[in-house]
């Protein structure tokens, strides 16, 4: 009797405490009633139900949840084959369609992947390459997550956000661009060495030049300097020698003579000559 | 245990006699149970308390008091510490680095492949949204981290990435990174964005090296014919300054001699004057003086008589056929 009055005070606390419902800022409940929706709590805070087993309380998650697709080959409109990684964060916005439809995380994950790869699939065929990889990334980013919503509206999930965290090429096609990237640079190698060889022989040239009109330049100027001093010395000599003509001329003459006789010299001297007379006299 | 008869209803049952000898026990479970909501905030913390579930209050640093669990409950996110986050490689505990290349290599928007890798760093800008609107923090600003990169590395060609867009992509990123996290009400701020090491996949960096070794080698060739310019030009314009200045001696000679030439003259036409014949003739004869002795003197007495072909032999030193 003791242990039974007992197990019935137990049973009055887990009844009272079974009407209690904390709701989490990270959480919204559902309440069913013998599986029927009664009440859907989305505000945080003290809330009272019925004891189980009449109302149970269903929990979800209220935060923005993740969910890392696995990455997919998919081809672009230029049918070049692309690994699209992507990444969504989405939240339960109806908790009761939420549990009526998928029930729970795993299941609406396996859904979010149909969705979101299908329609990443039809988005990514619209654009070529080039287009994925530069400036229609967020434009496709945004789409995908338009069109993902309205497929995920049916299940109580809105998604906030699909984003591409990664374009890659397949492995097969990498060797190929690093094949292109590995001419690009010869090329631009190749082009900066002729270049290079362009400007030293153009400097080289340049400089020969320079150097010749240098030199000639100098000649000019020393041939003109040289002139001067031809004709200054013409002048002062005409100026001298123009005193008289006559004497300068027997001057020279003999200074001439003076020059040009030398020890091999035979001197022939007609009998009438000037210096024979001079020397018989 | 003693019992107590009670009416419930028509019927009687027994409930528990309240046993007083237990009432300091209890006073001090109750107690300890209000003991339990004392809580420190440290220096770099906010305490962030939920009253059932719901978020109630944010408390500062210190010593502070909440209702016990399950009435309230706190947090303490520590919003002044700067979380790290490494993208493309990764920090071992030796302090060396792995680099993990399938973040780190890329595409560029004219499609060639850069390898990237980047440190992102954060701190919590609004406890309550950083603790009630998202889950695994750190995952979500990898994973925005990764997305911003590739989009504004996407947006760059090879030749900005690898040198002058570096900064660009950075700070590009750094915002980027900021707007999907604001997107998710994440409550994070992205302190800095720093681009470590942007550099080409090792596949074919030996091509990236030889561009701007072939960039030092047109350097070099250009120094190089500098040189031959900076040695040759001088030497050049000295040659010249040489032939000028050679000239100009020549020219100041050639004056020089002439007024001394000129000054001799005047100087013996002076003594010429005052006695012309006199002087002539002894100028003549002196020269002669000078020149003619010891050298070979042939004379012929008449003019008529004189054959110069008969003389040709006469002297055997001069040659002349035999």
């Amino acid at each position: 009797m003791k242990r039974l009055s007992i197990a019935i005070f137990s049973l009055v606390i887990l009844f009272v405490l079974s009407t209690i419902i904390v709701v989490d800022e990270t959480e919204q409940v559902v309440i069913l009633q013998f599986g029927k929706p009664v009440k859907i709590i989305k505000e945080p805070g003290l809330n009272f139900k019925l004891p189980a087993p009449i109302q149970v309380l269903n929990s979800f998650e209220k935060r923005l949840l993740e969910y890392d697709v696995p990455p997919e080959e998919i081809l672009s409109r230029d049918k070049k084959s692309l690994i699209v990684d992507n990444y969504v964060r989405w939240r339960i916005v109806d908790p009761l369609l939420f549990l009526q439809t998928v029930r729970a995380i795993p299941t609406a994950k396996t859904r979010l992947d149909d969705i979101v790869y299908s329609e990443l699939r039809q988005e990514l065929g619209n654009h070529d390459m080039h287009e994925i990889i530069t400036e229609a990334r967020e434009f496709i980013m945004e789409k995908v997550t338009l069109a993902s919503n309205e497929e995920t509206n049916k299940y109580g999930i809105e998604v906030i956000d699909v984003r591409i965290r990664r374009v890659d090429l397949p492995r097969e096609n990498e060797a190929s661009i690093y094949a292109r990237m590995e001419a690009e640079r010869k090329r631009q190698a190749n082009k900066f060495r002729s270049e290079g060889e362009e400007e030293a022989q153009k400097i080289r040239a340049a400089t020969d030049r320079d150097k010749t009109v240098l030199l000639a330049e100098a000649y000019k100027t020393s041939q003109q300097i040289r002139g001067e001093g031809e004709a200054e010395a013409l002048d002062i000599y005409a100026v001298s020698f123009s005193k008289d003509p006559e004497f300068y001329e027997f001057i020279r003459t003999l200074e001439t003579y003076e020059k040009v006789i030398d020890k091999k010299t035979t001197l022939v001297l007609p009998g009438d000559s000037k210096l024979f007379k001079a020397l018989t006299q | 245990m003693a019992t107590r008869r009670v009416m419930f209803g028509d019927q009687e049952v027994e409930i528990p006699e309240f046993n007083f000898k237990i009432l300091p026990l209890l006073g001090a479970a109750f107690a300890l149970w209000l003991f339990t909501g004392v809580y420190m905030v440290g220096p770099d913390e906010v305490g962030v308390v939920r009253t059932f579930g719901e978020y109630t209050r944010v408390t500062q640093s210190g010593l502070n008091y909440h209702f016990p669990y399950p009435i309230e409950q706190v947090n303490t996110p520590a919003i002044t510490e700067v979380k790290r986050i490494e993208i493309g490689f990764r920090t071992l505990n030796n302090g060396q680095y792995r680099t993990v290349e399938k973040e780190s290599l890329m595409l560029t928007g004219d499609a060639n492949i850069v390898d990237a890798e980047m440190i992102v760093q954060y701190k919590i800008k609004d406890p309550v949204a950083y603790l009630f609107n998202i889950v695994e923090p750190e995952l979500t600003v990898r994973q925005a981290a990764e997305a911003s990169l590739r989009t504004v590395v996407g947006r760059n060609n090879i030749d900005e990435t690898l040198t002058t867009g570096k900064f660009k992509i950075q700070e590009g990123t750094k915002i980027q990174i900021q707007l999907i996290l604001d997107k998710y009400e994440s409550g994070i701020h992205v302190v800095a964005v720093q681009l470590q090491d942007v550099s080409p996949p090792k596949e074919v960096i030996g091509a990236f090296k030889d561009v701007a070794s072939a960039k030092e080698d047109k350097n070099r060739m250009v120094n190089q014919a500098e040189g031959y310019r900076n040695d040759v030009i001088p030497k050049a314009r000295g040659e010249a300054e040489a032939m000028i200045r050679d000239a100009e001696g020549f020219k100041q000679a050639r004056i020089k001699r002439s007024e001394g030439d000129a000054a001799k003259f005047t100087t013996i036409l002076k003594e010429y004057r005052k006695a012309k014949s006199i002087t002539q003739k002894r100028l003549y004869l002196e020269t002669m003086e000078r020149v003619l002795p010891g050298i070979e003197k042939i004379i012929i007495p008449d003019k008529d008589s004189g054959n110069m072909l008969n003389l040709l032999n006469l002297n055997p030193g001069k040659g002349g056929n035999k």
